[in-house]
């Protein structure tokens, strides 16, 4: 049991290290659908990287902060 | 071929990274208690993840539609290579730890030492779960880069993901000691810029998007990933010496 409760936390660990960003990812990728569903332009999906990549800047950044600010 | 070769090197450098970390609590069991039970328990955890590989392998690339599977799929290699690429931003801006396999080692080792009275079933039990759990990534990938990238894809993944586990084996009974001079920070890093890239391109196509030059921009892709990472090293080292 406890090995399948480690598998299964690995497992979500593999895509979730904390639920905001991971919304905020989804978050972009979702809107990134919709803008797509509509606007047919040729290379337009690379703002999904364009966003995804500032995305994580902010992340990287604001938790470089927090780990600053509690040490 | 060029799609062949960027599955192929995603393959390969993912399992090389978690390969290395299997090989570390393998070789502090053997090393420790005696090659056997470990041995056997890396074995039991390589035919789990084989079974896997084949599972999800077959069931993906049989059952599910080619742009339902690349939106999802694409998806969660976005989520993981993000991951992968926060975590390697972190260690290379000095804001956590690199990985240290001479730590994990001993940590093994010293776990080992807590049970010396149940010998053999704890040295299985530990090997076949670090093994197990590590490659789980590994499956992940090699299912995912695999799966997505069309006809031959998957058999060109496991050959890459097979290959780096050999590598690291082998180099792991020659050096009989944790590698801890493989750059997995690196590696990481790459993989993570790798992924993020192939998984966003994979995402927009599952959406309907077209990429300007095809596959081509998942180069242009992988620029603009790496570019944001090196930014936020930078913004971070500053902020860092600014309050030092």
């Amino acid at each position: 049991m406890k090995f399948f409760r480690a598998a299964v936390t690995e497992v979500i660990g593999l895509f979730v290290g904390d639920w905001a960003q991971t919304a905020v990812s989804v978050g972009i990728l979702g809107i990134g659908w919709f803008v797509l569903s509509r606007v047919h332009v040729n290379g337009i999906a690379f703002v999904i990287g364009i966003a995804l990549a500032a995305q994580i800047v902010y992340a990287t950044t604001f938790e470089a902060r927090q780990r600053a600010r509690h040490s | 071929m060029y799609a062949q070769l960027l599955t192929f090197g995603a393959a390969f450098l993912g399992s090389a990274v978690e390969s290395v970390e299997a090989l570390t609590i393998v070789l502090a069991v053997g090393l420790t208690r005696g090659w056997r039970s470990p041995l056997y328990g890396a074995a039991v955890a390589l035919a789990l993840l084989a079974v896997l590989v084949l599972v999800f392998g077959q069931l993906i690339v049989t059952r599910v539609p080619e742009l339902t599977l690349k939106l999802i799929i694409g998806t969660l290699i976005v989520l993981f290579g993000l991951r992968w690429l926060h975590k390697a931003i972190l260690r290379s801006a000095g804001v956590i730890a690199m990985h240290d396999e001479n730590k994990s080692y001993e940590d093994t080792v010293k776990e080992l030492h807590g049970n010396l009275l149940r010998q053999d079933w704890v040295a299985f039990t530990i090997s076949l779960k670090g093994v197990f759990l590590e490659g789980m990534e590994v499956v992940f990938i090699v299912v995912a880069v695999g799966g997505t990238s069309g006809s031959g894809g998957l058999p060109v993944a496991v050959a890459g993901g097979l290959l780096a586990m050999v590598v690291i084996a082998i180099l792991g009974v020659v050096v009989r000691r944790p590698l801890a001079q493989v750059p997995e920070n690196t590696l990481k890093y790459a993989v993570g810029v790798i992924l993020a890239s192939i998984g966003t391109f994979w995402a927009a196509e599952g959406m309907g998007a077209t990429w300007p030059l095809d596959l081509v921009s998942v180069l242009g892709l992988a620029a603009i990933y790496f570019g944001a990472s090196r930014v936020a090293v930078v913004m971070i080292r500053r902020r860092s010496a600014v309050m030092a």
